[in-house]
């Protein structure tokens, strides 16, 4: 028997390089051939067809910004408007007749608070797109 | 076990000849199970753990560049998969602290020594309980037979990394064994 009063390197390394080899079990390498195979039956991935969504993905992307634009037009004309307490241009007028009489106050902030609620709502969908991508890969 | 068997094989089973997988899986099934099986110090997951490193290594094999050894890339690929698996769910062994580490249940031995065989189960479950970086290069580094660069290369870090790695593994470890195993010793004295 060994006294333990230290553990210099020789004694750990003679320790730990003699370690007890394990044998694979039996089936082992037929469960993992079977795996194989059905790896290999399996129908590879279908992949996106980028070609036939492109049109749509272009069309979808132009027409989110325009609807961006136009809203970001349309905040900035009702900040202009707010300083006056009336709607004069055309963009306000047309606005406001969709506007329900107790419009948010948002809508009577002025250009800051409108730029701090859509940068929000942009970072919002920012972060739903990147959860649900990161969920969908699997990674959630 | 010769490299030219595995890369004959390899190119066997790209040129679509799925069974000439198994004489890789055969001659490689050991060194991949023994390994988990250090990372884990669980049989059932260690054999787990080899099936999917060799289901990874059937999915990426037309990414092995033949410039390395063949079964450099297969122990890289599984010690990548060991340590993810063992982070996202934690050997249960592993997720003892040093601290926790028992001395065994009989401590000395008539000469006041500890027993062969408990003072070895005490270092390796001190192994188990090192923080993951170190675990994993002092696990690497012996299970090549101490060879630093294969270690290395397992792991995909540079041998100075590893050197320190394994320089700071061995200080914990025995700081703490030296601390926890000896008292006895020190006790009596």
């Amino acid at each position: 028997m060994r006294r333990l009063i230290r553990y210099d390197e020789d004694e750990m390394n003679r320790i730990l390089s003699s370690e007890d080899e394990i044998l694979p079990s039996s089936g082992f390498a037929v469960s993992v051939m079977d795996a194989v195979r059905r790896e290999a039956a399996a129908p590879p991935p279908i992949p996106f067809p980028w070609k036939r969504a492109l049109p749509g993905l272009v069309v979808a992307g132009l027409a989110v910004t325009l609807v961006l634009v136009a809203g970001i037009v349309a905040i900035a004309q009702l900040g202009r408007a707010s300083t006056t307490a009336r709607f004069s241009t055309s963009w306000s007028l047309s606005l406001s007749s969709f506007l329900p009489s107790a419009t948010p106050p948002i809508l009577h902030g002025g250009m800051g608070s409108a730029a701090i609620w859509v940068a929000m709502a942009l970072l919002l969908a920012f972060v739903s797109v990147k959860l649900s991508m990161r969920m969908a890969s699997g990674r959630g | 076990m010769s490299a030219s068997d595995d890369q004959a094989d390899v190119e066997r089973v790209l040129a679509g000849d799925i069974a000439a997988f198994e004489g890789i899986v055969r001659r490689w099934q050991g060194p991949l199970i023994n390994l988990g099986y250090r990372f884990c110090r669980d049989r059932g997951r260690a054999e787990e753990m080899a099936q999917e490193a060799f289901l990874r290594a059937y999915r990426g094999l037309g990414q092995w560049r033949k410039d390395a050894v063949f079964s450099t890339w297969l122990f890289a690929l599984a010690t990548n998969l060991y340590r993810s698996e063992l982070r996202r769910i934690p050997a249960r062994t592993v997720s003892v602290s040093l601290d926790d580490i028992a001395e065994p249940a009989d401590a000395r031995a008539s000469d006041g020594g500890l027993e062969d065989e408990d003072r070895d189960l005490a270092v390796r479950r001190a192994v188990l309980a090192l923080p993951p970086k170190y675990r994993e290069a002092l696990i690497l580094f012996y299970f090549h037979e101490m060879d630093v660069a294969s270690a290395a290369r397992s792991l995909g870090l540079p041998e100075g990394t590893v050197k320190a790695r394994l320089f700071r593994g061995r200080e914990i470890l025995r700081g703490k064994l030296t601390q926890r195993l000896a008292v006895p010793r020190l006790k009596e004295a």
